[in-house]
Parts: C-alpha cells; structure tokens; sequence
C-alpha cells in the first residue's frame, strides 16, 4: 500500500504516522525523544517498519518539530515545515469549524486562531517555559508518580488550591508549601492545572480572542486535569481529537501529500536502508573563521557529511551544495 | 591626527553619519568598533551592569574592543533627549557613568550631554563644545556640524529606499549597494533601530525575512510628519521618542494595502518596549501582528519556527482570498 509519512521530533517526544492516499491515518507511533532525536528518528522509522510488517511503499514525507532539519536530512523529506502551520492542517481536516487551537508540548505552548480553515493570528510562549509538558514531568517525578496517573488524580479534586502559576519555580515553591501545611494531593495537582492554564491564557492567550469550537492538543492534552481546568476557566467545552498526540506529524504527512500531488513530483525519500543501516553521528565545533566563534554541527552517515548548520556566514552549510536550511 | 573611538552600538544607527563627518572635519581620525560578534556580546556581558538591557551590554563589548587602541578621546555621549518633550529611555542617561564605573583603562570620555528637552540648541551647543577640543575656530566648527547633519540626512535618504540604517550607513561609506531581493510578501518590521539594525543582537531577522521571500518595510522609510500625525491619535502622547516613533510607524503601516503582516522586535529588558509592544498589539486590528522577543539566547530554531509560520500564515491566507473570490461556476 502507498503512504505518506509525517514525523515531528519535538524536544520530548518523536511522533510519526502514516497516512494513505485518502488521507486516513493507518498508524501512529509516540516515542520519547530522550534528548537524542537522531536515535529517535532512525529507532521510530525501525519501529514504524516492524509495526507495519510489510515494505512500506512511501509517497511522500512531511517534518515538523524542532527537529524537523534532521529528520530531513535522516529521512529525506519533500516538506519541511513548522509546527503552527502542521497543527493547524491537521485540526481543520478532523474538525474543519475549528476556529480555537489550544496546543501544548514539552517545551513550546501556542495559540492558533482559525478563519474559514486558514490560520489568522497565532501566538507561541516567548521566552518562558513554565507550564508545558516538560514541567508537568518534572513535577510527578518529584511526587513520585507516573505522569499518566497525573490527570485521574488531579480529577478527584473537590477544591482546587490557589498556586502561582506565573513562573514555574514559584509554582514548585507554592506546591511544596501547601504540600507540607496537608493539603491533599489531588486538590495541590488541581490547582497546578488551573495555575497553568491561567498562566497559559495570560500569556500566549494574551489579547486574543478564544472562539469556539476550541481543540486541545499536543502531548499535554492527554492530562484531564487541565481539559477540565481549560473548560472551567473559558466556560466552554474543548474537544481532544483521538489523534491529539500525533496531530503534528499528521500535519506533516497532510502537507506532503498535498506537496507531491500539486507539484507531480517524487519523493525525496532516502529508502530503508540509508535510514536502518548506516550510522548516524552528530557532532559540534566551533567555527574559528571569524570573531563570531559560531557552533556549527555536522551530520554524518558514516563517513559521508550529510549537512552542517549553525554557521551565521553559511559557508559550511553551502560547501555541501545541499538545500538551505530555513 | 588625534584619534577617536566610536562603539558601533546604541545611537550609532541613527547618528553615526553625522558625528563622523564632524570629526573628521575637524582634522580627526574616528576609529569605530567592528560589527558585533559572539566575542563583543562576551565582553558586554561581562563588563556591564546585569539589569541593563541586552543592546547597553553589546554596547559596552564594543567599548572594550576601542580600549586596546591608543585613542586620544572615546566618544559616548549621554543621549536624554533628541526632540522637544520627549526623552530615550533613562538607561541611557547613564551609560557613560556605567562605563567610568566598569573599565579602568579608558581614554578620556567625551560623554557630552545631549538634551533637547532643555533647550531646543543644546545638541548643536554641546557638539560646539566637543569641536573646541580640536580647534579655536568657530566658523570651523559649524562648518563641520552643518556638514555633519547634511550627511546624515543623505545617509536616511539612502535608508528611505528600503534599506536598514546598517546598511544605509554602509552604502554611505562607499560600499556598494546590495542587490534587490526577490519578495512575494510585504512585512513591516518595527522596533529600536540598536537591536533590530544589529544582526548579531537581532539575530539577523531582518535577513532571515528577505530569505523566506519577503519585502521589509522599516520605519525609517516612513515620512516623519506623518508618523507623527498618526502617533498623535493616541489619547495621551507617548513621551518616548522610540516608542512614539513606532506606535506612529505601527499606525501607517496598517493603512497600506501593501504591507501584509507586521512585525514588532521587542529586547526582553526593555522597559518602554514592554508596553509599547502591547499598545501596538492592541490598537491593529487590520493586519496580523507578532511581537518578537529577543534576548541573550542564540536559539534560532525557536525565532525561525516564528517567522516561518508569519510567512505561511500570510501565504495561506492570500491562497484563500484569491480562491474564495474565484466564481464558483467556473
């Protein structure tokens, strides 16, 4: 069968999924990226292909995340695009009304208002990153719990507590504190949910106007806590799509599909192989060419230099020929 | 020949022209620090005070770099005013005051004061001064100011043309003029000439745009009387020349059909900039907007990812204007 394959490597997890020609998804793959996105890439393609138990006939190939340039460079990828605009491609194809996108990550948190399908106005959090999955991790490993028993727990709260949600140490500090004056957990973990969201609205919200029909997603919608939270501070019910942890990749997989069909063209796709086999190493220096002391890395498959990037002047990037990385 | 050091910071972008051409007229050599790099944002970094914001501590990197020269004077004039009842931000006030404190090695500082709140004269009076320190002659001395300001409104003609203030001042100093690009997007670009002229300190977003197939309209490129008429409109006058400026700019570039989406590059330390951002953000209701805020980090993914997605934004919605306006019978 033909497919189309959509990969976001995000800064915690590498997702990837394979859509066919009708633009139904035929299967998704959630994978922690565990800070080494070139082990992710090569293991979920791997994983992808035992899954699927049959030669994967691929199309086409779309990246988002912010490992996107990588998995370009592993997999050979005909789109390369940023996550506002994959997000937004997969939520108005599963509810085209939507007009509200809540989406939440490991490290990015963002806002994307829709008008008839097209985006209008996005917002990303600037230069904090309090309230996003990765703090949500770190603090039930703190209370020793899994991350999955996060959201039923803080569901059973009668009477959320007040915590800063501003930032996330203060937060951490107020959570200790009520913590240690007895507060039950659940009520501490509702009232982190109702902080976050808070913090969410003020900040990446900031000024915009959230219409309904509103779509959570992104990894940290699958912590009910703050659905709840969301639909108790807006006063609107939110809708999690099915594929909510994949919506990225299903984005990218859209986009490619749309690509290779506009422009009649084949895939860039770099076949099982290149992918399974070789060894991919990356490695940084610093540019001693100019005072601008630039970290440039270089990706390698065995011995071969498959891309540079990083250098302000781009002369290693174009000693390859190879594509700008934009 | 007596020497002097500029830094190529602050109000380098919208005065250099003019000091330069003043002090070589008056029989001096004016050495300016080079281009900021890694090293100079190290060195800034390190010398400055913390609470200062991210283009003070540059600025003071560049210092550094004029401190191993054997100069005669260092030129960092206190700036408080550049136009009647409006001021520059009060970091400014004590810039020279924070470099005396921070090296010990200085040249003598020229830090005159330049305060046109005071009196609208002073800027030519405390320049007067400065030439005295070169030559008795006073014909001579105004010869050199009034040679000075007719450079620098050549040097803004060159930046009216679309260029930044960077690249105009290059172009002014012989370099050749850079090449059109191609664009299929207009993008207005606001923010302080220091941070967003400074492609290490803005991380070159200007370039970046004119890569990804947009056209940058700059606010030097915008007739000063009509910005501000339009920053006028406001309910209460904005006392921030900068400030004023860009909510002015802000407001025109709204009624231009031309112009698709526009950009505002705030420094994160920035007190005027943090609301006068907002105002803007606020005010524009025509014309998508984002607010860029930069700092010390060299993360490019994170601002790439943001004007990607202004671009495909902007695209998209052009897509879908032209196919909505399209019959549907064919």
């Amino acid at each position: 069968m033909s497919y189309y394959l959509g990969v976001d490597i995000g800064s915690v997890s590498s997702n990837f999924v394979l859509i066919d020609e009708k633009q139904q998804l035929q299967e998704k793959l959630y994978l922690r990226t565990e800070g080494n996105p070139v082990r992710a890439i090569k293991n979920g393609y791997k994983e992808l292909l035992e899954k699927r138990r049959e030669k994967l006939d691929i199309k086409g190939i779309g990246a988002t995340g912010s490992g996107r340039h990588l998995a370009d460079i592993i997999l050979g990828a005909d789109v390369v695009k940023n996550e506002i605009t994959a997000h937004a491609v997969a939520a108005s194809w599963f509810y085209p009304e939507v007009r509200t996108i809540i989406e939440i990550g490991g490290q990015d948190s963002k806002i994307i208002l829709l008008q008839g399908g097209v985006v209008s106005d996005f917002a990303m959090n600037t230069v904090c990153a309090a309230g996003t999955g990765s703090f949500l991790d770190q603090q039930a490993s703190r209370l020793n719990m899994s991350i999955y028993d996060f959201g039923p727990t803080a569901l059973k709260s009668k009477q959320a507590v007040r915590i800063a949600g501003r930032c996330g140490v203060f937060a951490e500090s107020d959570m200790i504190h009520k913590q240690q004056m007895g507060y039950p957990i659940e009520d501490i973990l509702m009232g982190l949910c109702e902080a976050l969201v808070r913090n969410y609205l003020n900040n990446v919200g900031k000024g915009k106007k959230i219409e309904a029909p509103i779509i959570f997603q992104g990894g940290v919608a699958a912590n009910a806590g703050l659905k709840k939270a969301f639909e108790k501070i807006l006063q609107t019910p939110i809708m999690i799509p099915p594929h909510y942890d994949v919506m990225g990749a299903i984005g990218a997989a859209i986009l490619a599909r749309e690509y290779i069909e506009d422009q009649g063209v084949n895939t860039a796709f770099k076949g099982d192989s290149f992918i399974i086999e070789g060894q991919f190493k990356s490695s940084s220096f610093e540019c001693k060419g100019c005072p601008n002391l630039c970290e440039v890395v270089c990706i390698k498959r065995e011995q071969e230099i498959l891309a540079y990037w990083g250098d302000r002047c781009q002369k290693w990037e174009s000693s390859l020929g190879h594509k700008e990385v934009g | 020949m007596k020497t002097v050091g500029m830094p190529r910071g602050l109000f380098y972008y919208y005065y250099y022209p003019w000091y330069k051409t003043f002090f070589n007229d008056l029989g001096a050599r004016v050495i300016l620090s080079s281009p900021t790099t890694r090293i100079t944002v190290d060195q800034g970094i390190n010398m400055a005070v913390d609470e200062t914001c991210f283009p003070i501590k540059v600025y003071f990197g560049h210092v550094q770099e004029l401190c191993q020269y054997d100069l005669d004077y260092l030129f960092v004039p206190r700036i408080v005013s550049v136009e009647a009842r409006s001021y520059i931000c009060p970091k400014f006030m004590g810039v020279p005051d924070m470099i005396r404190a921070s090296f010990s090695d200085l040249p003598p500082l020229i830090d005159i004061t330049i305060d046109i709140s005071r009196s609208p004269r002073d800027f030519q009076e405390e320049l007067y001064k400065t030439g005295r320190l070169f030559t008795k002659s006073r014909r001579r001395i105004k010869a050199a100011y009034e040679h000075g300001r007719e450079e620098l409104k050549y040097c803004q003609a060159i930046a009216a043309q679309g260029y930044t203030m960077a690249e105009a001042i290059d172009i002014w100093e012989g370099q050749e003029e850079k090449g059109s690009w191609n664009s299929d997007l207009c993008i207005g670009v606001l923010g302080h000439g220091y941070s967003l002229y400074d492609q290490t300190i803005s991380l070159d977003i200007i370039g970046r745009l004119r890569k990804m197939g947009c056209r940058v309209l700059l606010p030097e490129a915008l007739p000063g009387e009509r910005v501000e008429e339009e920053a006028s409109t406001m309910p209460k006058r904005i006392f921030w020349t900068l400030g004023r400026k860009m909510v002015g700019s802000a407001f025109i570039m709204e009624k231009k059909p031309e112009i698709d989406g526009i950009i505002y590059v705030a420094c994160f330390a920035c007190g005027p900039d943090s609301f006068i951002g907002e105002i803007i953000e606020r005010k524009i209701e025509n014309k998508p907007y984002m607010l860029l805020v930069i700092d010390e980090h060299t993360g490019e993914g994170g601002l790439n990812t943001r004007l990607e997605a202004f671009c495909d934004m902007l695209r998209r919605k052009r897509r879908q204007k032209i196919e909505d306006n399209l019959p549907a019978y064919g």
